[in-house]
């Protein structure tokens, strides 16, 4: 185990290969409060990359909705469970990482799913209980009046589990941009990443006798553009680009921006030490304690710096952009009341206004004689 | 001094008491070595009787815990071994038991498997048992029982593991695309990127058995020229399993070299590096009978 510094967790910490930051690397930011759940982004990465015989139950992209819903079955809390209570000193992660709680004989704390874990995603994770529901639920838990809607991708980490756990150096992290990648000539299906990724974003393809994952689109993204479950968000939920060093960031960066100096997108579970590249921007209307757990100390800061944004052009603005071009934006900047994104080269991507103009149409049309209606 | 030659001395007097009893057609009695006997022709079925009158040889499985990640509750006891060599190949008759059969691919389902390794050169010293050393590479012929029941017959769709799983559509199969077209075919392999990069491990399969090298833990890769047969069968209490590769160059009757096996038990979700192995056993080549 070598020693590593895990900016997320603000230490150092245990690792199975010494520190090797990529040159650029991949990162996204999530903004959970827009996600409507409509799996738009699933069916993009599915019809794109899992439609192969063994790839069925594969879901390299998916939605699940909070706090019960999970994709594999109970992927996060058998793990929190695994691990036990740990603990924060301020923003100093105080407990032990999944690489740091290793059983003897294993790299990576972690439990491989069963076959059924996989069979029934979102099934029944929307129903609740309690007044008003005549027809009852099919989850038989004191199911809360809150939720939300959390999509998840492979994140991509600095510190990869999955790469870590391979005996035969099968997985490997692009020095260009820190994409993670399963060699899909050199896999034998031992599949022990699938036992150490703590979010179960490694898949086995039974009819290839190899492990498969997500690939963060990188025909796409070498070509500037962003991923197809970014691109086809109905919701415009969603940028990726690339993030720096917390050291090394720079305002310019629409990802740098959110997730160093703005800190308003955190990763997902920081505390088990991986340093994921995916981001969200916390839910509003969720318990505290619930979203330091799944997004660490910094949650409710961050919720701060959300609810401010209506006084924040900026923010605003930035937030605007997301969704509004297929091309990666390395850079952005607002001027006025309009913001826009720019290549590496300084030309001009898109430019959108802060806020859309408001238009009131009445709801009978006079020139037709038809009452207007608000869908297609 | 004197125990080893009383030892000596009864194992000629159980050696003869047992050649006296040929006749009566019991099975050899066990061995000390894994013993190459001379055949001219070598059973590729491991219920092949031919197997009865060579010598076994029980070889104690030792749990792998020298690397991570490591086995750590042993499962396979034993490995029964047998050999037979018509001079150009050696066939190797693995036997041991297995409670919980499992030849389902599957998510979270593992197969039954096991090997046998022997060094890349016949020397007088082996590489490190573990999968060989660099620059001393080691051989290793693998059989896995989900491979068998595919080259037996069984199907390779998700419906031969899942039978009630629905498949709405699969783009390559798209009724558009004439089958067997280029068009079809190129959809085909951008969906199974192994099988496109040809690792061995994706099939199409013909065989259950893989020709591997290595040169120290984690280096296992596909030999450059995979000629190895073999067929594996259930028994009552576990399975069998032939082996059939090239006999190593340089092994004779007086230059002997060593073996080690390995097996890997699906239902305890071994694989890779989680197996029960042997150290190195001596493996001695009977003269060739005129």
């Amino acid at each position: 185990m070598a020693r590593v510094y895990n900016w997320q967790i603000g230490r150092d910490m245990s690792y199975w290969y010494p520190e090797s930051r990529p040159k650029r690397q991949f990162a996204a930011v999530f903004d959970i409060n827009k996600c409507i759940a409509c799996q738009t982004c699933t069916l993009a990465c599915k019809t794109t990359w899992t439609s192969g015989k063994g790839q069925e139950y594969m879901l390299w992209n998916n939605v699940e909705s909070k706090p019960y819903g999970c994709y594999p079955l109970a992927w996060d809390s058998k793990l929190l469970s695994m691990l036990g209570t740990q603990k924060w000193k301020g923003n100093a992660y105080d407990g032990r990482t999944i690489f740091e709680a290793a059983p003897a004989g294993k790299r990576v704390l972690g439990w491989r799913p069963d076959d059924l874990d996989y069979a029934n995603p979102n099934v029944g994770e929307d129903d609740c209980t309690g007044v008003r529901i005549e027809q009852g639920a099919s989850i038989q838990v004191p199911h809360l009046t809150w939720f939300f809607y959390l999509a998840r991708i492979c994140n991509h980490c600095t510190y990869p589990a999955c790469l870590a756990s391979c005996p035969r150096g099968s997985i490997y992290k692009r020095p260009e941009d820190g994409i993670v990648l399963i060699d899909q000539g050199r896999c034998r299906g031992y599949r022990e990443c699938i036992q150490a990724c703590p979010y179960k974003k490694t898949f086995f393809n039974p009819m290839t006798g190899t492990s498969e994952k997500c690939i963060a689109c990188y025909p796409k993204f070498e070509n500037g553009l962003q991923q197809q479950c970014f691109a086809n968000c109905i919701g415009k939920i969603r940028m990726s680009g690339y993030i720096s060093k917390p050291e090394d960031a720079k305002p310019e960066n629409p990802i740098d921006y959110l997730v160093h100096i703005k800190k308003v997108a955190l990763p997902l579970l920081p505390q088990l030490g991986l340093e994921p590249n995916v981001y969200y921007i916390p839910p509003l209307h969720s318990p505290p304690g619930f979203l330091q757990q799944m997004f660490g100390p910094r949650a409710e800061e961050a919720l701060r710096v959300y609810r401010s944004a209506a006084d924040d052009p900026d923010l605003s603005g930035l937030i605007s952009l997301f969704g509004c071009t297929e091309r990666v934006m390395p850079r952005w900047k607002r001027q006025d009341q309009t913001v826009a994104a720019f290549e590496e080269n300084g030309d001009e991507i898109v430019r959108v206004p802060l806020r859309e103009p408001i238009y009131i149409r009445k709801a009978y049309d006079e020139k037709y004689k038809i009452a207007r209606v608000n869908c297609p | 001094m004197r125990m080893t030659i009383q030892y000596v001395l009864i194992s000629l007097a159980v050696a003869l008491l047992s050649s006296s009893g040929c006749h009566k057609a019991e099975p050899p009695a066990p061995s000390q070595s894994v013993q190459v006997v001379a055949a001219a022709e070598l059973p590729n079925d491991p219920a092949d009787n031919a197997w009865q009158k060579v010598p076994e040889f029980e070889a104690k499985l030792l749990l792998q815990d020298l690397v991570e990640p490591r086995l750590m509750k042993a499962s396979t006891e034993m490995v029964r071994v047998r050999a037979l060599s018509n001079g150009s190949e050696v066939a190797f008759r693995l036997e041991w038991n297995a409670p919980s059969p499992n030849d389902m691919p599957g998510a979270a389902i593992f197969p039954d498997a096991c090997a046998i390794q022997l060094p890349s050169r016949i020397e007088p010293s082996v590489p490190a048992p573990q999968m060989g050393e660099p620059g001393r590479p080691v051989e290793i012929t693998y059989w896995r029982a989900t491979w068998q029941a595919t080259v037996n017959g069984r199907g390779d769709t998700i419906r031969d593991i899942y039978p009630n799983a629905a498949v709405d559509h699969y783009p390559f199969e798209a009724a558009s695309l004439k089958k067997g077209s280029t068009a079809q075919l190129e959809m085909a392999a951008r969906y199974a990127p192994a099988r496109t990069l040809g690792n061995n491990m994706a099939g199409p399969r013909k065989t259950p058995v893989q020709d591997l090298i290595a040169e120290g833990p984690g280096t296992i890769s596909p030999a450059s020229n995979s000629e190895s047969r073999g067929c594996g069968k259930r028994t009552p209490e576990g399975w069998a399993v032939v082996l059939i590769r090239r006999l190593p160059a340089g092994l004779t009757p007086t230059m002997p070299t060593q073996v080690a096996m390995a097996v890997w038990r699906g239902a305890e979700e071994e694989a890779g590096p989680r197996k029960m192995r042997t150290g190195w056993v001596p493996l001695t080549l009977e003269a060739k009978h005129e």
